[in-house]
């Protein structure tokens, strides 16, 4: 039976887009005789209707798979059609996509076919199709089949800027419940693997730049949020080890969304973005503010305040070390400080050493007052108004980016019929 | 000091002018391009013609006194579209020729703040614009894309197409300005024309299935259950959007 090209592409777009990694960053590869180059910064070129940025072209070889795992749309019992592209499909859409300036790079996942050494190896078909007939330079993200051969993890990030496994569960049980057919070993023990391949490489390129690179922009992993019943603290912790023991670049976290109904999966009828937004705040203060993960939750506080951005909450706990005077404060306390980010910390080190610098100077570097405001002087002067006090601040730092849907007052004669009530809970709305 | 000037809108009319400006420490009043909005009555008006001799002599002494991020900084705001941006660079080069190079770090300074705000959205945009320009495959061989920037950012974006798309002949037209980049893959380097386009050219058959086929896949991308109409907008403003193949 043939498909369509574009048939296929639709069907492997859906089959590849609940996987958020999206960053073409980080990598160097210089375009010398063929198309693209991978820039260290990324670069977005479109948006779609959920907000989420597109760089790369996200797709899967194949959307068949011998696994059965809950939460996947590609799991082998759910009724869809299955479709496999060729290597010289993926080139072609690849090189066509690039060429017009849609897209900064290839993704490359897949469902898992007859065995994961075989389906490896198809992947690392298209990929070196791509780099040696196409002469492609740009960025490639390719996605390691769980229980591969070594060796062909070894070749995978030769030629891929970034390679990743998704953990997806946070925890052993959680795998075993939903994912019986894959092992947390199976997953951990090629990620154990990258990361040595990458000391090792880095050692060797530092004797000699002859050496290729391998994976340059190192590798990532995902974890879905909200399938099983884990706690924050348990998510963040996790993050920690995975970027300190394996120097992960990127934890990336995804809101569980239930694609299919499964007695294993939760019930629930909305999922936790807000909560994944929190996670992506902690994990920011993990890599770039030097927190640790303890500071953030502990086992008396397991989950993250869904009102509060985690670094305020922190600082909220914290209130004996602030106010904080930004003339003469350390570049690592004012990246503690709410409202103060790693560009404006930077700016205010700069800008102090031409003269001190007041209230109003603030705003201008770019530090968000509305915040800050309750955490810091200037030349001695502090601007928030009252004392210092963790539950007067609280109600003021509340986030109000969600607005809340003001009800309407009605007169008992206008308020809902219970039917409504019922139907009203599930759009989220009164 | 004081004063009104007026010169040609270009930049290398406005390199000429803030070379006098600056030798002098003159601050002016306002500076216009010609046709003047309107003529104050008692304003004299100082006409300086473009020289790109002295242009050039002025963007060397600049790259001398300046450290490259405070050059980028006026570069920038050369290439910035924005009302009275000819007197905050003036202002910002006065500071400098006073402090040196320390003005690097002023940055509250009332003669720095305005202009390095402008030349941060400049900066946004160009960065922007690396991925919202998208190129068609002409009939005649190479790849064409139309923009509407706010800013005259070619100069900042071409660089990186070079990088990217070496073996390709491409043309990337400003229509907002009336100018283009035109990259020739032969001899690899790309030059900055004056630019108006008259006639739609053709398209290759290849380039209606690769927009069909991107289209399509952009579809397909969007999780429902995720929906945030508001996120992406802010991210993709409507003003982009008659140029981008995926919200044709």
């Amino acid at each position: 039976m043939a498909v369509e090209l574009e048939d296929k592409l639709a069907i492997l777009a859906e089959g590849a887009k609940y996987d958020v990694s999206c960053a073409s960053s980080g990598s160097v590869r210089r375009n010398r005789d063929g198309i693209g180059n991978a820039a260290s910064c990324g670069i977005c070129h479109s948006w779609t209707s959920d907000g989420r940025c597109v760089s790369l072209l996200k797709i899967l070889m194949t959307n068949s798979c011998i696994y059965d795992c809950a939460y996947c749309v590609n799991r082998r019992s759910h009724d869809v059609q299955r479709v496999m592209l060729t290597p010289a499909e993926v080139a072609e859409l690849t090189i066509g996509f690039y060429r017009r300036n849609y897209i900064e790079g290839l993704f490359l996942s897949t469902g898992v076919v007859r065995s994961p050494d075989y389906t490896m190896e198809l992947l690392i078909e298209a990929v070196r199709s791509l780099r040696q007939e196409h002469r492609f330079n740009g960025y490639i993200h390719l996605k390691l089949v769980p229980g591969a051969d070594p060796l062909l993890v070894q070749e995978a990030g030769l030629l891929a800027d970034r390679v990743s496994i998704n953990l997806e569960l946070p925890t052993r049980e959680g795998l075993t419940l939903l994912a019986p057919d894959k092992s947390r070993d199976a997953v951990i023990g090629p990620m154990r693997q990258v990361n040595s391949l990458i000391v090792v490489n880095r050692a060797e390129r530092q004797a000699s730049r002859k050496v290729p690179r391998f994976a340059p922009a190192g590798q990532s992993t995902q974890l879905i949020v909200g399938a099983t019943n884990e706690s924050d603290h348990q998510i963040v912790t996790l993050s920690e080890q995975l970027y300190r023991r394996l120097d992960l670049k990127r934890v990336y976290y995804s809101a569980f969304i239930p694609v299919m109904a499964d007695t294993r999966l939760p019930a629930t009828p909305v999922s936790p973005l807000r909560r994944e937004h929190r996670l992506y705040q902690a994990d920011w203060l993990l890599r770039y503010y030097g927190f640790q993960a303890h500071e953030l939750l502990d086992a008396g506080t397991p989950n993250l305040d869904t009102d509060l951005d985690p670094k305020t909450g922190w600082a909220l706990r914290h209130l004996a070390l602030f106010p904080v005077e930004v003339n003469r404060a350390e570049y690592e306390v004012l990246l503690r400080v709410p409202g103060i980010g790693v560009r404006s910390a930077q700016r205010i080190v700069r800008a102090r050493r031409q003269g001190h610098l007041g209230i109003d100077d603030l705003a201008l570097l770019g530090v968000v007052m509305k915040r800050a405001r309750y955490f810091v002087t200037a030349r001695g002067r502090y601007a928030g108004e009252g004392a210092l006090d963790s539950r007067m601040l609280r109600s003021r730092l509340v986030d109000t980016t969600a607005p809340q849907k003001t009800k309407q007052m009605a007169l008992p004669l206008f308020q809902p019929l219970p039917s409504d009530v019922a139907l009203s809970t599930v759009t989220g709305e009164l | 000091m004081g004063g009104v000037y007026r010169y040609d809108g270009s930049g290398t009319g406005l390199l000429t002018l803030l070379s006098r400006l600056v030798a002098d420490r003159i601050l002016p009043e306002a500076i216009w391009v010609e046709p003047p909005p309107q003529l104050g009555l008692f304003a004299e008006v100082t006409d300086i013609p473009t020289d790109l001799h002295q242009a050039e002599l002025f963007w060397g002494e600049l790259s001398r006194r300046l450290s490259p991020a405070t050059l980028n900084l006026v570069r920038h705001g050369l290439l910035a579209v924005y009302p009275e941006h000819e007197l905050m660079i003036c202002r910002y080069l006065l500071l400098a020729w006073q402090v040196g190079r320390s003005v690097g770090g002023m940055l509250t300074h009332p003669q720095v703040a305005p202009l390095w705000k402008l030349a941060q959205q400049v900066g946004r945009e160009a960065h922007r614009y690396k991925g919202f320009v998208r190129f068609q495959e002409m009939a005649g061989g190479y790849y064409f894309a139309a923009i509407a920037p706010e800013h005259r950012i070619l100069p900042l974006i071409a660089p990186h197409f070079a990088a990217h798309f070496r073996d390709q002949h491409w043309v990337i037209h400003d229509e907002k300005h009336g100018e283009g980049v035109v990259h020739d893959r032969q001899r690899r380097e790309w030059l900055l024309l004056p630019m108006e386009r008259h006639v739609e050219p053709d398209v290759t058959s290849a380039e209606e299935r690769f927009q069909a086929l991107w289209r399509n896949y952009f579809a397909a991308l969007a999780i429902a259950e995720r929906e945030n109409l508001r996120l992406q907008q802010s991210k993709v403003p409507l003003k982009v959007r008659p140029w981008l193949v995926e919200f044709g």
